[in-house]
């Protein structure tokens, strides 16, 4: 994987020990590794909160078959994103995961609904900012208000 | 002009062949799948949630109910991921028990899987064979760690304890090849068995790739990938990869089989290793005072429902900032609105059972 070639196509990234962090168009980013590298398995999209200010961040990690080797590309959401289902549909599975439990709304991804949690759940629960006050649920020792 | 109409059937959550709760919400014309859309979340606990507020510690004896059949693999990601964070050398004896251990594990997740695949195909005996096998294995787990499916065995650094009764296990391998052979007498050549696998729920190799499908589903549909063949903690074992190349019902079940030998092999190898070794001497990691470096860590492993990781990024507290379970299942699910479309209602059943899904993976 040559990082250069990335940085000629997408601008700025930032680069860690195994991560490729872009700053935008993650669909186009895929497409470019797939064609070019022959990535064709996405094994998993995995997101992180990192607070209000910063926001969610959405790694993919890719595997090729063929070379057999290790990919894995980032991108921080301000709470959109860009759906990559055309590429992989196993995408789907995650997008809607992480729908469920972040509240990023991927676009072009007609499919999103609540996964694992009923429709009329509120809120993000695996969001930093997320408080559960309904007190059948969750326990919580800040609040005197029982 | 008749029109013709379409009807929803909901197959679950309350089916016995859907293992575990999972509802599939099919739309049939006459008995003919038009569409699939599969209803997941029936058993959500919310382990990563729990993750998020727990020490390690106190996460550890969690994780083997992220799939109850294989407990085993995911405690041994958990341990594993903890384990390189702090740059802890294991002794080759630990290493050798945990593929032991592992290996039985994945015989007896396999084995309960023939029994329950063919259950589902209308044949009760086999169940009953395949359950008595699987209970040697159980009754040794459960003389070794004092469980029979949540083990809880494996801990940072090593193992609670040496393993012992080691006779039992050379009676299991001793038994179990000409179990399996008995199977493979009594269904591998079946006709009506052969009639409701062969040429049905065909997962071409770009079709699997292209929905993240691993482990035996994506061997039995020809593509070499078994996470074992370059990993650290199987080097010095030998084994072969199974691969074939029916993509087919049949074929997912007969690499199954062939894979239970392939496991009964590195059992064997693991079982001469341990004898050589004097008794245990391990240096555990404090749990209490455990805290992982400021990083993100991931961890990959090959579990009998296809790879299964662990994600932890860690904020250098006691506890993790972010923990996340990949596990194999789940994308198997996922691949049912395709698999499913165009097959007959009576096909439904043998096509979703051949994936081997677990529901408490795919909830997590």
């Amino acid at each position: 994987m040559d990082i250069q070639e990335l940085k000629n196509l997408f601008g700025e990234c930032d680069i860690y020990d195994e991560k490729i962090v872009i700053k935008s168009r993650m669909h186009d980013a895929l497409v470019y590794v797939v064609s070019e590298y022959s990535f064709d398995i996405l094994k998993s999209i995995t997101a992180v909160d990192w607070g209000k200010d910063v926001g969610v961040e959405l790694i993919y990690r890719l595997y090729s078959t063929i070379n057999e080797e290790d990919f894995c590309i980032s991108i921080i959401s301000q709470g959109d994103a860009e759906s990559v289902v055309d590429i992989f549909k196993s995408a789907q599975a995650d997008e809607n995961e992480i729908y469920d439990l972040f509240g990023i709304k991927f676009v072009n991804n007609k499919n999103l609904k609540r996964l694992y949690l009923p429709e009329s759940w509120e809120g993000y629960p695996l969001r930093k900012d997320y408080v559960q006050t309904d007190m059948r649920i969750a326990w919580n020792e800040n609040e005197n208000d029982i | 002009m008749k029109t013709r109409t379409t009807f929803k059937l909901n197959l679950g959550p309350q089916h016995p062949s859907t293992h575990g709760v999972l509802r599939l919400l099919l739309e049939l014309d006459g008995e003919k799948i038009i569409s699939c859309e599969p209803d997941v979340g029936y058993l959500h606990r919310g382990m990563e949630k729990m993750a998020e507020n727990m020490t390690y510690i106190q996460y550890l004896p969690t994780v083997d109910r992220i799939d109850y059949l294989a407990g085993f693999f995911y405690s041994y990601l958990l341990v594993d991921l903890v384990e390189k964070a702090m740059d802890v050398k294991l002794s080759e004896k630990v290493k050798i028990i945990r593929v032991m251990l592992l290996e039985l594990n994945r015989i007896a997740s396999h084995l309960l899987w023939v029994g329950a695949f063919l259950m589902d195909l209308g044949a009760v005996s086999p169940f009953f064979y395949a359950m008595r096998e699987r209970e040697m294995i159980l009754r040794y787990f459960e003389r070794l760690t004092g469980q029979r499916m949540m083990y809880n065995y494996f801990v940072f650094g090593g193992v609670r304890h040496d393993i012992d009764f080691l006779e039992d296990i050379e009676e299991i391998i001793k038994i179990l090849p000409s179990k399996i052979d008995d199977y493979e007498r009594i269904i591998t050549e079946n006709p009506i068995f052969v009639s409701r696998t062969k040429r049905k729920g065909i997962i071409t190799p770009d079709m699997a790739k292209n929905y993240s499908i691993t482990g035996v589903n994506l061997r039995a549909s020809g593509i070499d990938y078994d996470l074992r063949q370059n990993s650290e903690l199987y080097q010095g074992f030998e084994f072969e990869t199974v691969i074939l190349n029916d993509c087919d019902a049949w074929s997912r079940y007969k690499a199954r089989i062939l894979e239970m030998r392939e496991s009964i092999k590195i059992v064997e190898q693991a079982l001469d290793k341990i004898k050589s070794f004097d008794a245990l001497r391990q240096i555990l990691i404090n749990p209490l005072t455990l805290k992982l470096p400021q990083r993100e860590y991931y961890n990959e492993i090959e579990a009998p429902r296809g790879l299964a990781s662990c994600y932890i990024m860690s904020d250098g507290s006691e506890i993790p900032y972010r923990l996340k379970w990949r596990t194999g299942s789940y994308y198997s699910v996922n691949l049912l609105r395709e698999l499913l479309v165009g097959n007959y209602i009576n096909d439904a059943i043998a096509i979703a059972g051949s994936l081997d899904i677990i529901l408490p993976e795919v909830d997590k």
